[in-house]
């Protein structure tokens, strides 16, 4: 399963807030995510929260978008990456 | 009582940690029987307890609603309709005798459609086993499922998961019932380790051990504790045969014999292959191993079968399967004859499969089941050696036109050249001449067009040399098709009408249908207005005279030209065809008509059913149909135009499929495809080689859809002055420097996305009313472009432009659909909806039954309410 960036923006900045109505509002994400076959892996956010740029894999591009606007998320662009990181070196 | 006991155990295992699925279950009956009928695909490996689930759902559903239960048959050519079979006693005299009889199969759907959906009770209706399930049962199941939602009905399919891989054809029928909110699914888990640690209790066996050997499957664990304390065995067979041990020797052997049977074994068919069995019977009933089930034996489960089977010494089981067709052949029922193909090949009975197999093919070939009816034929043709060869150049030919109808091209190919062999060495030169012709469609569909076209020339030249008939009348119209494929109007024409003046001659009315669908098609794509009627004509004639076949080519051809010509009103017809073929086993046609709605899709701006669309074709679609080859440019223009990733390999793969085609209406769409890929992505450069040699054949050819738009391209890569002449009306347009009026005229046909690409040569508020419109449709790359144009001219202030719409859509209706709710909830009526969107009504009753069966709800009424909240949570979120 390919691993795709996406980037968001927020004009209204995101909010999620720390209570259990934010957790609530994760879980119907990750539900919502599942019926695409999409797993929302994690999210950097700017500090003041117009951006964010979400970590997922997912089948395609495709599926990714249509969790996104199950979600009621936007998307500004879709990248596939692959994962990087200075521990493999070890 | 140790029996007793080992029952009470065995029933344990099945009740444990299934609860929550019957509550499942339940729930779905509720709702079923308020009206909200749904389909339950029910999964699981096998042995792991489906069916024992849906058993104790029975009763439960047995107080609300009329069961009706059937299962598939474990042959490798199964009975067609092989529930609805099982079903007819209690559907009633009138539909058994339907199903014996030469009903045509949309018939038969739509009769046991509406005994689901119109009764005074509601109904569950179980189908077993689909893994095995024939190519018919398949359709029907996809049939039902998106009927089902709106109906007192709930549908119940089980199946073995972990043997369906990813090219089994229940995968086609799952995809499909998958994208319907009527579908649910439930994955039966084998057991936990505490499961397995409370059904081990007091039998002395190491639960851990027991979980770890048998993954928790609840068959397995009890079967290993049936056996008792003979150690733990180290497979499913190795428990079943130890349970079986224990059975006196007449005893194992009525079970082999009722293995050889098959699953249901009737006493009476027991007795007259294996002898009076009353005891015998008893004491398997005791040890679990059959069960007796309203009147006819039952395998306590198909694994037991499949073990005793395979443990039997081939002599002996050659044996009794020939003791079963004896008893069998006895009784005249078309549904026996696969079982009875079936035996008398185990039997190595050649002259009764030669007796039976082509019968069996005949029958299955009449309900739709093609990929049976061509297992049939090649039982049949194994056994055929001694058959004068006439016959087996008849079931050769048979063979490979039900292997052409379920694309399976390659076998298709290679049975027709054993069948010329035959006609070759008969002499028969009519024979071999259409041998050849039907020969040459195959070749065209698997791209070997330079074959293809060889091949037919044979065709004419050795029929031309006999007595003109319906042959000859077909050749000269495989020719007028070879020439209409290649572009070739005037050839198509002159074919034709030669075609046409003998089927006149000899009143042959197949000749005329197809004939008249190759000239009506080559003048649609001309845009000469009466070339719709002919096609049209064709279709109705072909309707009439019960050619399913002609049908589905003539609306695929309806679909070339709509999407060709940009004909968006046609999609009308487009739907009409894909609901024809869905109802008659038509796949191949199927795929070809979804592949062109996805570029009337892509076309208007619709990407994601586009994409959908086209995702389906590249999934399911044969490696070698060129039906694919549109899809992969679909998909890959929807990526692109969007910024998203992986475009080039989908291009790539099309070019390799198109190219040795040297096909036209292949290559040159991959062709304009690549050069907006290449150009999206600044690399303008490679739009020279990418497009040079289609284009100069498309100026030979001189259509102009594909020579406009090849064209276009080189013009933007600066490669081209003038415009050539007959190059389509807005491409021309655009060449000429007449962007405004380029623009409304693509906005006059329907496609936003060109519309707003011909406004990148014009002024200021022309390159910012492009960006609005292309970050509107979410088309990055184009917006990028306009934007750096926008500074190129000192344009500081490019503005973000409306964001694209992100309200959440949670019954996953797509944009146009959700307009359709809209207006539904203002109250508006179809007819005044397709007025203010611009589509047919027909179209308008599509998406209406399409946000219907996504909502889950019956009227328009409570779609409206169902829009009121969905609205309500769009503003909260």
């Amino acid at each position: 399963m390919p691993r795709y960036l996406v980037e968001r923006t927020f004009p209204d900045g995101l909010a999620i807030p720390m209570t259990e109505q934010g957790a609530a509002t994760c879980r119907t994400v990750v539900g919502n995510n599942t019926e695409e076959l999409v797993t929302w892996v994690h999210s950097y956010v700017t500090p003041d929260k117009s951006r964010t740029f979400c970590i997922y894999d997912g089948p395609s591009p495709e599926a990714i978008r249509k969790a996104a606007r199950r979600n009621g998320l936007p998307v500004d662009q879709i990248v596939e990456v692959n994962v990087l990181d200075p521990y493999f070196y070890r | 009582m140790e029996a007793s006991r080992k029952v009470a155990r065995q029933m344990a295992a099945e009740l444990l940690e299934r609860d929550s699925y019957l509550e499942q279950l339940a729930t779905y009956l509720r709702r079923a029987v308020s009206g909200q009928g749904a389909v339950v695909v029910v999964a699981g490996e096998a042995g792991v307890g489906k069916t024992a689930l849906v058993q104790q759902f029975l009763p439960a559903a047995r107080k609300v609603a009329r069961v009706f239960a059937g299962a598939c048959d474990p042959l490798s050519t199964p009975r067609p309709l092989g529930p609805l079979v099982d079903m007819a006693g209690s559907l009633g005299d009138e539909f058994a005798g339907l199903l014996s009889g030469d009903t045509a199969r949309h018939h038969i759907f739509r009769l046991f459609l509406d005994h689901l959906t119109s009764s005074a009770r509601p109904t569950v209706a179980i189908f077993e086993d689909i893994h095995w399930a024939d190519q018919a049962t398949l359709d029907l199941v996809r049939f039902l499922g998106r009927r089902v939602g709106i109906a007192p009905a709930l549908l119940i399919i089980t199946y073995r998961d972990d043997e369906v891989g990813t090219r089994h054809p229940l995968r086609v029928a799952l995809g499909d019932l998958a994208t319907s909110a009527a579908t649910h699914r439930v994955v039966l888990p084998p057991l936990s380790e505490a499961a397995v640690h409370l059904l081990a209790a007091g039998s002395g066996i190491d639960s851990a051990t027991l979980y770890h050997r048998t993954g928790g499957n609840p068959f397995f664990v009890t079967e290993v504790l049936a056996a008792g304390d003979s150690g733990i065995p180290a497979n499913v067979r190795d428990a079943v045969l130890a349970r079986a041990a224990r059975l006196s020797a007449r005893a194992h052997s009525a079970l082999e014999a009722a293995a050889v049977i098959g699953i249901v074994v009737e006493p009476s068919l027991l007795s007259d292959v294996f002898g009076p069995a009353t005891e015998p019977v008893e004491e398997c009933v005791s040890l679990g191993m059959l069960r007796s089930k309203g009147g006819v034996l039952v395998f306590r489960h198909e694994i037991v079968r499949e073990t005793m089977l395979e443990t039997l010494l081939p002599q002996r089981r050659k044996e009794l399967h020939g003791k079963v067709l004896a008893a069998l052949r006895a009784v005249s029922r078309p549904d026996l004859l696969a079982s009875l193909a079936h035996h008398a090949e185990e039997a190595g009975d050649a002259t009764a499969v030669l007796e039976f197999a082509p019968a069996a093919a005949g029958h299955a070939a009449s309900l739709g089941a093609h990929r049976e009816a061509a297992s049939q034929y090649a039982r049949a043709l194994r056994c055929a050696d001694g058959l004068p060869l006439e016959t087996r150049a008849d079931i050769l030919e048979r063979r490979a036109y039900q292997c052409f109808l379920t694309a399976q091209f390659t076998q298709a190919i290679e049975t027709h050249e054993r069948a010329l062999e035959c006609h070759r060495i008969l002499g028969d030169r009519r024979k071999e001449g259409d041998s050849l012709r039907a020969l040459s469609r195959i070749l065209w569909c698997t791209g070997r067009i330079v074959e293809s076209g060889k091949r037919a020339r044979e065709a004419l030249a050795l029929l031309e040399q006999l007595p003109p008939g319906h042959e000859l009348a077909m050749a000269y119209s495989a020719m007028s098709s070879v020439c209409m494929n290649s572009e070739d109007a005037e050839g198509t024409l002159t074919w034709g009408a030669r075609a046409l003046e003998l089927a006149q001659r000899i009143d042959d009315t197949e000749v005329q249908v197809h004939t008249l669908n190759n000239i009506g098609t080559i003048e649609l794509l001309r845009g000469v207005s009466e070339g719709r009627q002919k096609v049209e004509r064709s279709l109705e004639l072909a309707h009439h005279a019960g050619f399913e076949e002609h049908v589905g080519r003539a609306y695929i051809h309806l679909a070339w030209a709509a999407a060709r010509t940009r004909r968006f009103e046609m999609m009308d017809r487009l739907t009409a065809g894909l609901e024809y073929c869905g109802e008659r086993d038509l796949h191949l046609w199927r795929y070809w008509l979804t592949t062109y709605r996805s570029r009337l899709e892509l076309d208007q701006g619709q990407w994601t059913e586009a994409a959908d669309s086209a995702a389906f074709v590249i999934h399911y679609s044969q490696g070698e149909s060129m039906s694919r080859v549109p899809a992969l440019c679909v998909l890959a223009l929807a990526r692109a135009r969007r910024g998203d990733p992986d475009f080039w390999p989908l291009l790539d793969e099309a070019l390799a499929h198109a190219a040795p085609t040297e096909q036209l209406q292949h290559i040159g769409p991959v062709a304009a495809a690549r050069a907006e890929a290449a150009w999206l992505t600044g690399n303008a450069v490679r739009i020279d080689a990418e497009t040079r040699p289609m284009f100069e054949r498309a100026l030979e050819v001189r259509d102009p859809w594909t020579l406009g738009e090849l064209a276009y391209w080189r013009w933007r890569a600066g490669l081209l002055e003038e415009i050539p002449s007959g190059a389509a009306e807005p491409y021309a347009l655009q060449i000429a420097g007449r962007w405004a009026r380029a623009a409304m005229l693509w906005t006059q046909i329907g496609c936003p996305y060109e519309a707003a690409s011909a406004l990148l040569d014009g002024d200021e508020p022309a390159l910012r009313q492009a960006h609005a419109e292309f970050e509107r449709l979410g088309a990055r790359p184009a917006a990028a472009i306009v934007a750096r144009r926008l500074r190129e001219l000192g344009v500081r202030d490019i503005p973000r432009g409306p964001r694209p719409a992100t309200r959440a859509h949670p019954a996953n209706l797509t944009d146009r659909e959700f307009e359709v709710l809209g207006l539904i909830a203002e109250g508006f009526r179809n007819a005044e909806i397709a007025r203010r969107l611009s589509v047919s009504a027909k179209t308008v009753d599509h998406h209406v039954s399409s946000v219907l069966a996504k909502l889950g709800v019956r009227s328009r009424t409570e779609a409206a309410r169902e829009a009121g909240k969905l609205l309500n949570n769009a503003h909260l979120s």
